[in-house]
């Protein structure tokens, strides 16, 4: 693999692929701020054929691969050969409407993947939502409640479906005032992590420590966070398909499924 | 046949893209939405858009979305 050294060498290789394609596909669908700093942060590697680019992301343990592919036939013979060298922890995952991603995720499993969790999309129009009801107070993270909140997240969810965030992100979040808190003798009760780009705002992490369930908090936050994104016209969130528990508190506030799905698989170095 | 802010109405009934000149940056198409609106486009007027055209830039507001249409053949 090679060290990617700029977004622009990202850009150049895909179009290569892209030049000869046929039936293009990936599941690589990076924002230019997201590639930048995975650069930056020297995250990301490469190794590229004529017809099918990999990409992989370095992320704790393991890596994410990302594809480019100018066919899906391409795609199944390299992933073949590229998996049949099982030094590293690999998770894929597989986006779009639940009927186009069936023909990929067969070449994934043939080329040795197995599944490991399915995601949904789920989304919800701007609508009013009352305020958050006294006393939960609800506050702004900062800089101090950083460790603490990746400590949180890397405890609740999952590292290989849920994408988790590194500690310069959490920071990058708290600068942009995008995670709220609700604290209790000083401790990180409950938070929310979320993404606004123009008027569409994506929730990353809505959880309430073991200690605090049912103390109105998670309530609290997502009141607070729909009343705070006046300009939000679109809001969205990825969730496990089995987590009934979670989907039907999103529902609860409005949200329902959009149609997309994200299957994610990993290697068998990832699953022993 | 429908026309272009016809589709997109199709794909965010949300959002008003006639009052949009970046998609993108105001958040109202993203990645996913791209390639969805890639097959309506190429579907209602009968082209194929190459691969290499499939960028932001491309997509950034309805002029864009209406130059590339014309360049892969669309008769708008």
């Amino acid at each position: 693999m090679t060290p990617v050294r700029s977004a622009g060498e990202v850009l150049e290789a895909i179009q290569k692929v892209k030049a000869g394609a046929t039936a293009f596909c990936t599941n690589f669908f990076p924002v230019q701020s997201k590639l930048e700093n995975w650069v930056a942060h020297q995250e990301l590697s490469f190794e590229s054929s004529d017809d099918v680019i990999f990409f992989l992301r370095k992320d704790r343990d393991f890596a994410h691969l990302y594809f480019c592919a100018s066919n899906p036939a391409a795609f199944g013979d390299q992933l073949r050969r590229f998996s049949s060298i099982p030094t590293q922890k690999l998770a894929i995952d597989l986006v779009g409407a639940e009927a186009s991603v069936g023909a990929l995720l067969k070449l994934t499993e043939e080329a040795g993947f197995a599944r490991y969790s399915r995601l949904v999309r789920l989304a919800r129009a701007a609508a009013p939502a009352s305020p958050p009801k006294p006393p939960t107070a609800v506050e702004v993270a900062t800089e101090g409640d950083a460790s603490a909140i990746l400590a949180l997240i890397e405890q609740l969810f999952d590292r290989f479906a849920d994408q988790l965030p590194l500690s310069y992100e959490i920071a990058a979040a708290v600068a942009a005032r995008q995670i709220f808190v609700v604290k209790e003798n000083g401790r990180i009760a409950a938070l929310l992590f979320f993404e606004t780009q123009g008027l569409t705002s994506t929730i990353r992490y809505w959880l309430v420590a073991p200690h605090f369930h049912s103390c109105g908090f998670g309530s609290a936050l997502i009141r607070h966070y729909f009343s705070s994104q006046t300009t939000v016209r679109r809001f969205l969130l990825w969730v496990a398909a089995t987590n009934d528990n979670a989907i039907q508190k999103y529902q609860h506030y409005g949200y329902a499924p959009d149609g997309l799905v994200d299957y994610v698989l990993v290697n068998g170095s990832a699953k022993n | 046949m429908k026309s272009v802010p016809e589709i997109l109405k199709d794909i965010r009934p949300e959002f008003d893209f006639t009052t949009s000149y970046d998609f993108i940056m105001d958040g109202m198409l993203d990645s996913f939405d791209m390639m969805t609106l890639v097959s309506a486009l190429d579907k209602n007027f009968g082209i194929s858009i190459q691969g290499t055209d499939i960028l932001p830039e491309n997509f950034k507001n309805l002029q864009t979305i209406e130059a590339l249409l014309r360049q892969s053949g669309a008769k708008l």
